[in-house]
């Protein structure tokens, strides 16, 4: 029983730590882990529970660990003497986290280091016109309206940008596309 | 709206607007080489193109006041924007004549009016008046550079294809913006779609034209 109870409060550490760091939850706090986690345990013991986890996470997230590199570093870290050692039981804990949570740390690291507004969504609508304040329009061809979504990371707020498109515009557009898709095969295959 | 309902009214409605009365009043004493002047630089006008120094040109090597001149040209102005608004399915040619000589406009002059609405100008027309319809900006250049991060300051070995697009539009704002390779995907699939929908609705609209 105490040992379930030991790896949950652990396994909410670790989140929590990573909703703090990496998914910009200002509102999980390490007040709030202390007293939601460990509330029994003494302040200054907790602190160097959750620093050192904090470190932990930061270290296998910045190398972005593989499975094999992951259980290297643990081994290594258990086998350190004395306060700064990992038990086999933190050693699992950050094992399962890291295991679900690799992803979408990555992402949110590689979105730390984008400072261009990034593309968030697109929606679009295609339209036929059919008159206009001169008279009739039906002869013309279709339109299509696209709106992009663009917000900058860390940033609730979007900012959306419509463009119309008549269908030769369309065409060269995914042409491009066709190229941009060529550039990234060649360097993800060759990578 | 039937077909048949246009024929009974005269194409410019049921009241002649005024310009076109008074040009009607104007034209009598003006020689074909004047009015067939006029008329072209009010259709330069209508296709968006600056006609002042034509129009000044005219009125200064012309014998009729300008005042007349002014009004021949408001008249003009109106036929042939009225004219070109309609489809060229519903306004037949034969009406558009005959309407015109209700106004005891001479003959002549109509065969030229009609040349131009009914003859290879009206195509730049009504580009040129579809220019000036309301319009979300349209994308006038299309930028791209695909970019691999090696190494960032919060990871060590990034290695993440991105793409940056810069998209240049008609209101001469510039967009610049990354797109991830899984978001580039989306973009892509959908782009290909909007192709696909504007390939059907054409179709569809061939075959509603045979109907």
């Amino acid at each position: 029983m105490a040992d379930v109870e030991v790896a949950k409060s652990l396994s909410g550490l670790l989140n929590g730590i990573a909703q703090m760091v990496y998914y910009n939850k200002s509102e999980i706090t390490e007040e709030l882990l202390k007293n939601e986690l460990y509330a029994e345990m003494p302040q200054e013991e907790f602190k160097s529970l959750y620093e050192k986890m904090k470190g932990l996470i930061k270290s296998i997230a910045a190398a972005d660990m593989d499975h094999a590199q992951l259980e290297a570093f643990l081994t290594a870290q258990t086998k350190r003497q004395g306060g700064s050692g990992l038990t086999a039981e933190q050693a699992a804990a950050l094992s399962r986290f890291w295991k679900s949570q690799r992803t979408r740390v990555r992402e949110s690291l590689l979105a730390q280091c984008r400072w261009e507004p990034t593309l968030r969504g697109l929606s679009w609508r295609v339209d036929l016109q059919t008159a206009d304040s001169y008279g009739s329009a039906d002869h013309r061809g279709p339109v299509a309206l696209m709106e992009l979504e663009l917000g900058r990371d860390g940033q609730q707020d979007s900012d959306f940008v419509c463009v119309e498109f008549d269908e030769t515009k369309v065409n060269i557009v995914l042409k491009k596309m066709a190229d941009i898709q060529e550039s990234i095969d060649r360097i993800v295959h060759h990578t | 709206m039937s077909l048949s309902n246009v024929k009974d009214t005269s194409f410019l409605g049921g009241r002649i607007p005024p310009e076109i009365e008074s040009m009607s009043k104007n034209l009598k004493d003006v020689d074909q080489e004047l009015f067939r002047k006029l008329l072209k630089a009010v259709v330069s006008a209508l296709e968006g193109k600056d006609c002042r120094e034509i129009m000044k040109s005219i009125a200064e090597s012309s014998v009729i006041p300008q005042e007349r001149l002014s009004h021949i040209i408001a008249g003009m102005h109106r036929v042939l924007s009225e004219a070109i608004r309609l489809p060229a399915s519903s306004l037949k040619q034969e009406t558009f004549k005959e309407d015109l000589r209700e106004l005891r406009i001479p003959e002549d002059f109509i065969t030229d009016f009609s040349s131009v609405v009914f003859g290879n100008r009206r195509a730049a027309l009504e580009a040129a008046s579809s220019q000036s319809d309301p319009h979300l900006p349209s994308l006038e250049e299309f930028k791209w550079r695909v970019d691999v991060s090696i190494s960032t300051s919060s990871l060590a070995r990034a290695l993440q294809p991105s793409v940056l697009m810069q998209l240049k539009l008609s209101d001469g704002s510039f967009q610049r913006f990354e797109v991830p390779v899984s978001k580039f995907q989306e973009l892509r699939y959908n782009v290909a779609l909007i192709l696909k929908e504007m390939n059907d609705l054409e179709k569809r609209s061939i075959l509603k034209i045979q109907d």
